[in-house]
This record gives C-alpha cells, sequence and structure tokens, in this order.
C-alpha cells in the first residue's frame, strides 16, 4: 500500500490544481509582509490586547495564521481532497480501479493519504520559504518560534484535508461535497480564534480543529513540547477518527 | 452441484436491483484456458453478471466460484486472480500509459521491479512504445482499449473477463485486439469471458456461448452444436432464432 500510496503522491504532485495551489501559498509569502508594512494602529492595539503583546513578530504571526494560513487551510483541502474516489467514479476511472485486490475503503485510506501528504508538502514548503524570506521584512522575527507555531498549524491541514476526503465520500456528489466543507471550514475558521477575544469561551473552542492549529498563537514567548504537544496529539487522533469513519463510508459506495 | 474443474462456475446467479431483476437465476461455467463468448443485447445482463463475478456488485441469489474462490466470500482473492476490462471506463488523463499501468500493477502489492519488466512488456506487446510515456488524455479509442487491456493483464491473470472490449474499435483494432486474446489464450492458457453484443466477434474468437436475454440465460453450449439444433447458418440467424423462441 506504501508504493500506492508513493505513486498517487507523485500523481498528485504534478496535477494542475496542486500547482495551482502552491503559487497561491507563494503569492501569500510574498504578500503578507508588504501588507503589514503599516499596519493600521487599531489593528496593532487590537491585537495587543488580544495577546497582551504589541510586539512587531507577535503582530505578524497573528495576520500570518488568520489572514493567510487559516484561509489557505479552508480553502485548499476542498480543492486537493473534496473529490476523493467522486471524481474517479463520474469519470469512469474508478470503474477499473474497482477490480482489483484493494477494497474501496482501503483505497480511500490511499487516496486521503495522498491528499494529506500533498497538503502537507503544500505547507512545508510555504513555511520554508517564510522561514527565509520574512527575516528581512518583519521586525524582530524569530525562525525558530514561527517554524514550531507553523508546525502545529500542519496538523490542522492535515485534519481539514482528511475532513473533505470523508464529506466527500458521505455527500457522494463532487459538488455537494465540495459546497458543504467550504461552509463547514469557513464556519470553523471564522470561530478559531474567538478563544482568544473572548476568554470565557476559550474551552468551548478547544473542540476546532482549527483553533486547535492556532493555538501557539497565546504562547509564542514560552512554545515548547508541552503547548505544541497536546494540540498534535489530539490533531491526529481527530485525523485518524475522520480517515476511518471516510474509509467505512467509501466501503459501501458502488463503483 | 458445483463443478469443481471448471475456471468459472456460476450456479442459479440473481441480482435484482429494488423491483428490477438485472439477472436471473442464470447458471453457466467456463473451462480453463478456453475463450467463452457471452451475448445479449444491451441491458441483457451481461455487465451485471461480470461485476457480480468480481465481486463489484453482490448477488441477491445463488453462488458462483472463480478458479474455486467464492466471489462473496473471496471476492479480493478472485481479483488477484483475475483481470477486467469494464465496458464503460476513463483512464487518468494526468497519467501517462507507463504510470498507470506501475499505478495498477501497486495495487496487486507486485514488487516494483516486476511490475516494471511486464510495463514494459505490455507496452512493447500492444505497440504502445512510442506513446508510453505521453499523457493519457490524448490516446485514441484504440490506443485507450489497448491500455485497458495492458491494464488487465499486469497481474498475469489466470482469468480475464472482457466487457465488450471491442466496441468503439475500428476494423483493423478489432481485429488485432481478438488476435491478442487468441493468443493469451493460446499461449499462455488464460481463461477469456468475452462479453459482447457484436455476434461476429463471438463467432470469430469463441468455441462455447452462453446467450443472455432480458436478465435471463436463454442457451449456453458449443455454439457448433447451437447452430446445428437451431438449424442455422451463422451467428445472427442463431441469435435471433434464440430470442424468437425465448419470445414466442
Amino acid at each position: 500500500m506504501m508504493r500506492l500510496l508513493w505513486l498517487d503522491y507523485r500523481a498528485a504532485m504534478r496535477e494542475r490544481k496542486t500547482w495551482l495551489a502552491g503559487a497561491m501559498l507563494v503569492y501569500a509569502v510574498l504578500s503578507i509582509p508588504v501588507v503589514l508594512a503599516q499596519p493600521p494602529p487599531h489593528v496593532r492595539e487590537a491585537i495587543a490586547a488580544w495577546f497582551h503583546d504589541a510586539d512587531p513578530f507577535v503582530v505578524f504571526m497573528f495576520v500570518w495564521i488568520d489572514l493567510a494560513m487559516n484561509k489557505a487551510i479552508a480553502f485548499l483541502p476542498v480543492v486537493l481532497a473534496s473529490t476523493v474516489l467522486l471524481r474517479e467514479r463520474d469519470t469512469g476511472v474508478l470503474a477499473i480501479l474497482a477490480a482489483k485486490p484493494l477494497s474501496l475503503a482501503r483505497y480511500f485510506v490511499v487516496r486521503t493519504g495522498s491528499a494529506c501528504a500533498v497538503m502537507a508538502t503544500l505547507h512545508v514548503g510555504s513555511q520554508l520559504l517564510g522561514a527565509l524570506w520574512f527575516p528581512g521584512q518583519v521586525e524582530n522575527f524569530r525562525p525558530g518560534v514561527f517554524l514550531a507555531a507553523m508546525s502545529l498549524h500542519l496538523f490542522a491541514a492535515v485534519c481539514a484535508t482528511a475532513c473533505a476526503a470523508t464529506l466527500a465520500v458521505a455527500t457522494g456528489r463532487r459538488g455537494a461535497s465540495a459546497l458543504l466543507s467550504l461552509m463547514i471550514f469557513g464556519i470553523l475558521v471564522g470561530m478559531a480564534l474567538v478563544g482568544f477575544y473572548q476568554p470565557a469561551w476559550q474551552t468551548a473552542t478547544l473542540a476546532n480543529p482549527f483553533t486547535l492549529g492556532a493555538l501557539s498563537l497565546g504562547h509564542l514567548g514560552a512554545l515548547g513540547p508541552g503547548v505544541l504537544l497536546p494540540p498534535m496529539l489530539a490533531l491526529t487522533a481527530l485525523t485518524v477518527i475522520t480517515i476511518a469513519a471516510g474509509a467505512r463510508l467509501a466501503g459501501r459506495m458502488e463503483a | 452441484m458445483s463443478d469443481t474443474t471448471a475456471a468459472i462456475d456460476v450456479r442459479r446467479l440473481g441480482k435484482r436491483f429494488g423491483a428490477v431483476t438485472a439477472v436471473d437465476d442464470v447458471s453457466f461455467s467456463v473451462e480453463p484456458g478456453e475463450i467463452f463468448g457471452f451475448m445479449g443485447h444491451n441491458g441483457a445482463g451481461k455487465t451485471t453478471t461480470l461485476r457480480m463475478l468480481l465481486g463489484l456488485t453482490k448477488p441477491t441469489s445463488g453462488a458462483a466460484t472463480v478458479l474455486g474462490r467464492d466471489i462473496v466470500r473471496d471476492t479480493l482473492d478472485v481479483r488477484r486472480q483475475a483481470g477486467y476490462l469494464p465496458a464503460n471506463y476513463a483512464l487518468p488523463p494526468d497519467m501517462t500509459a507507463r504510470e498507470f499501468l506501475r499505478y495498477v500493477g501497486a495495487m496487486f502489492a507486485l514488487p516494483p521491479r516486476l511490475v516494471d519488466a511486464r510495463a514494459d512488456e505490455l507496452i512493447a506487446r500492444f505497440g504502445l512504445g512510442a506513446a508510453a510515456d505521453r499523457k493519457l488524455r490524448g490516446f485514441s479509442t484504440g490506443m485507450t482499449q489497448k491500455v485497458g487491456l495492458a491494464q488487465a493483464l499486469i497481474n498475469e491473470p489466470s482469468v480475464l473477463l472482457l466487457d465488450e472490449p471491442t466496441s468503439g474499435l475500428d476494423p483493423l483494432g478489432r481485429h488485432e485486439l481478438l488476435e491478442h486474446l487468441r493468443a493469451l489464450a493460446r499461449d499462455r492458457g488464460v481463461t477469456v469471458v468475452f462479453s459482447s453484443h457484436i455476434l461476429s466477434d463471438v463467432e470469430t474468437l469463441c468455441r462455447r456461448v452462453a446467450v443472455m436475454h432480458h436478465a435471463r440465460l436463454i442457451a449456453c453450449g458449443e455454439l457448433a452444436a447451437l447452430r446445428r439444433e437451431y438449424a442455422v447458418a451463422s451467428m445472427d440467424e442463431l441469435y435471433l432464432a434464440l430470442v424468437r423462441r425465448h419470445a414466442a
């Protein structure tokens, strides 16, 4: 299955939509420092109040996660995974592949694993590019803290990709799956940072995978395994459960 | 009673989709190494029968074995030994022929070197050398069908199930495909189930046939014996005689 996963990943990396997603992330890396060159005072004040810090790096991290990467992981997983198995079924490719000695449930795991790996590649690539580009653009930029914070965010990106794939087999229709995923991810991203603005709701928002991915924002001064590992484990568990649910649904599909 | 020597043994197989009966009480067997014709008009139940043999849809009644393996209980084992070319399919447009064959080979969990060697051999056998590393999106119907047949052979199957493999092909393409199938049965002992509504293809290729009509099997046996029984000279006449008798 690992060989198939590798071949699927390589094929997916060459697809046009993957290149477009990559271009979108490169644009985000290059443009965000420009957008942030002179943040309006009320934005700086609001961020200082939410995170108890007005350091330019904290302002940058808030904007990078909230404005760029959270939007990216609400949109790109839909592009990459909301048609898993459905496109193959609708185009007729599944008519061939379903007759091979691999159940549809296991094939779903391969296709979703491949989409998650593509998302992870794009995410890691854009953070590495950012770690090279941002130090010259953002005052007081700390590459180590940046990469540690974004490594947690990567888990949320992978989880969102698994969710998009599972929603695909749950709905059984490509258009409906994409719209439903966008709607759900849009709501979750919109509510991701509510816990920072309204501390009373912080516990409730921990059920949101996008909140877990952004938890480092409140601890940029003291990021360590104690802060990063619990949400990483929670997101990993959520991803595994989501893929298992999707595999179960895929097993009931007719090729 | 099950025929244990048959490559494919189908006993009273049936499939209903709600109120619609797609396959009704069908029984036949296919000998190892033979090319067996599976005939009938569109919608007669040929495709559903083949899909049941591969476990792609579950029978609602009856039973069947492929190479001695139960089609419901041992589905993945059956697929490991079988090659299948569906009637309606597409190839992934962004892959090349070689990549697709490797991908299908990986689905059988075959060692990569073995898959590469078989892919090279199939590419050569089907004359795809010049197009092997071109994206599949630009392939003609004939080329697509060759890649379709090549993917069905990547696991060196003992049983090959082909659903309308010649439809859409020009006369030369049809001739080439039929020659390939003959060679497979003759040289490698592959059992081929050749489903078609193109009667001349079945007549050219098969010694034994099964004829389906409105979900039921209306005849099964040696082509020559059926011709004698119905006192007809050609496949077309035989088919018409069978259908008329069934309608009467």
